[in-house]
């Protein structure tokens, strides 16, 4: 029933560091400083100077302490998710062409973040992404628009309509969420079986 | 790529000096009507038929795009011209007629960016004239950096003063005032995109600045357009066709082939597009790359050639047309 093979669905790499940037801006979300150490590290060996230009912004995870041991001076640690974008934008806002941006945590995570960037007109070649962690998704009722949060199963019930959506592979990088069609418009009532497919 | 195979007759309707090197034309379809819809930093092929062999040349399109009763373009006399800037600067007259290509762009703006820093260097200012009209008044932010030899040289200066007023800034080597590269590219916001069109040693350098400032490639913008340059003359077989061409030492091989009636697809023939991209069958000899689209790697393969600018020496060429 799900809709596979469609291409706008994300596919991530493993991160890399790319010194040839001049700043670099990273953002992570619980698991995802397992990634960010190791670019942090790829960078001290590759380019010390470029370390002095990294700037971490992390919602923990039990790894934040790792952060404080890895030298990098500017690590800022956020309660939440909001509250990390919030900071993002204004981050963002002040930065300057040459800034390289790295991703790190739940796919809504790396999307939330994607979705600002952006609106600053980032393009692929200045930002890098590794999904870890949950595979849960936001779904957006393409009928009443409301965004159901944290998806793990084949169909859900729209917070907003409370219609009984098909989680598809179709993915709007505008809006940070796949698509949620209703399930049962042709015959009502008749659903597939309820099952957790997004761990 | 048949419509642009096909040409326009028009009418030239308009001729001004407008720097000692630098003539303006305006071009009108013979007949009246309308001309074919472009974006700033389009270019048309101008065919022109001179007294030994036929031009081709690409000419940015510098009016404004909303204005489609006539095209204008700026034909800088080039020193060492293979007879195309020369044609246009001493044999085109009010009345003459020409051919022209429909437009193509290969030095489009980027739409979603969030700001622009346009540079231009003598002749390289045309593309950027059009462009500028898609720019003014559309509350994206921007800046023209302009570099000329001296104030006569400075083509276009009161039409960009007058519209830009302190979006432009001039440079005159005269003065000894250089675009400061460096500082420019170093301090540019996030969703910046940079745009360069002028001598190849100007974009070489904005090129290698950008880099080095760290910006990817994905907002860094060229656009030059390479005269064929003069070679030894060579041979070159035709598989397909079942033909030998010979390729004079003032003639390229693209000419040379269309010469033979031999149709090879193209758009700008200065070998910036990649549209005349053809595979190299045998080679015994080496090939002479002068394009700006073929990879170091793939031109060190030896496997394809861009016709419209590049040629061969040696003994032997065999082309898949």
């Amino acid at each position: 029933m799900l809709v596979t093979g469609i291409k706008s669905k994300p596919v991530y790499a493993p991160l890399q560091a790319d010194i040839r940037g001049r700043y670099h801006l990273m953002l992570g979300m619980g698991v995802g400083a397992a990634p960010l150490l190791r670019v942090i590290a790829e960078m001290r060996a590759a380019s010390e100077a470029s370390l002095k230009y990294t700037r971490v912004l992390y919602v923990p995870g039990a790894e934040a302490e790792q952060f404080k041991t890895a030298a990098v001076s500017d690590v800022q640690i956020f309660a939440g998710t909001p509250a990390l974008l919030e900071s993002f934008r204004q981050v963002l806002a002040q930065s300057l062409m040459g800034t390289r941006l790295y991703v790190a945590g739940p796919e809504s995570f790396i999307g939330l973040v994607m979705k600002i960037a952006l609106e600053f007109n980032l393009n692929k070649d200045e930002i890098r992404a590794e999904e870890c962690g949950s595979l849960a998704r936001r779904i957006y009722c393409i009928h009443c628009r409301a965004t159901t949060e944290e998806v793990r199963t084949n169909i859900v019930r729209c917070v907003g309509c409370e219609r009984w959506l098909l989680v598809r592979d179709h993915y709007s990088r505008r809006l940070a969420a796949y698509m949620g069609v209703m399930v049962d418009a042709e015959a009502p009532g008749e659903l597939p079986l309820l099952k957790e497919v997004f761990l | 790529m048949s419509d642009a195979a096909q040409t326009i007759a028009v009418e030239v309707i308009g001729i001004e000096q407008i720097t000692p090197l630098i003539k303006h034309f305006k071009l009108a379809p013979v007949g009246g009507g309308s001309l074919p819809v472009f974006s700033g930093g389009s270019h048309i092929i101008v065919v022109m038929q001179g007294t030994a062999r036929l031009h081709k040349n690409p000419y940015s399109l510098l009016g404004s795009p909303l204005q489609l009763d006539s095209y204008e373009i700026g034909v800088r006399r080039m020193e060492e011209s293979r007879g195309g800037s020369h044609f246009m600067h001493d044999s085109v007259k009010v009345g003459s007629r020409l051919e022209i290509a429909h437009p193509v762009n290969l030095f489009g703006l980027d739409k979603i960016a969030r700001k622009h820093v346009l540079i231009a260097g003598g002749i390289g200012i045309t593309p950027f004239l059009a462009q500028l009209e898609d720019l003014h008044g559309g509350g994206i932010p921007y800046q023209m950096h302009y570099s000329v030899r001296s104030s006569e040289h400075a083509a276009f200066l009161e039409r960009l003063q007058r519209r830009e007023g302190e979006r432009l800034h001039m440079y005159y080597d005269s003065e000894g005032q250089l675009i400061p590269f460096e500082t420019l590219l170093a301090t540019q916001p996030l969703g910046t995109h940079v745009y360069v069109c002028g001598p190849a040693g100007m974009i070489n350098h904005v090129i290698a600045t950008a880099k080095a400032c760290g910006w990817p490639d994905s907002h860094v913008h060229w656009e030059q357009f390479s005269a064929p340059p003069v070679g030894d003359a060579f041979e070159v077989f035709l598989a397909r066709s079942k033909i030998s061409v010979h390729v004079p030492p003032d003639q390229s091989l693209l000419e040379s082939i269309e010469a033979a009636g031999v149709e090879v697809p193209y758009l700008c023939r200065g070998g910036v597009c990649g549209f005349c991209h053809t595979k190299v069958l045998e080679l015994d000899g080496e090939l002479v790359h002068n394009d700006h689209f073929l990879s170091d790697a793939d031109k060190a393969k030896g496997k394809s050639i861009m016709p419209c600018v590049s040629r061969a020496h040696g003994k032997r060429l065999v082309l898949d047309l």
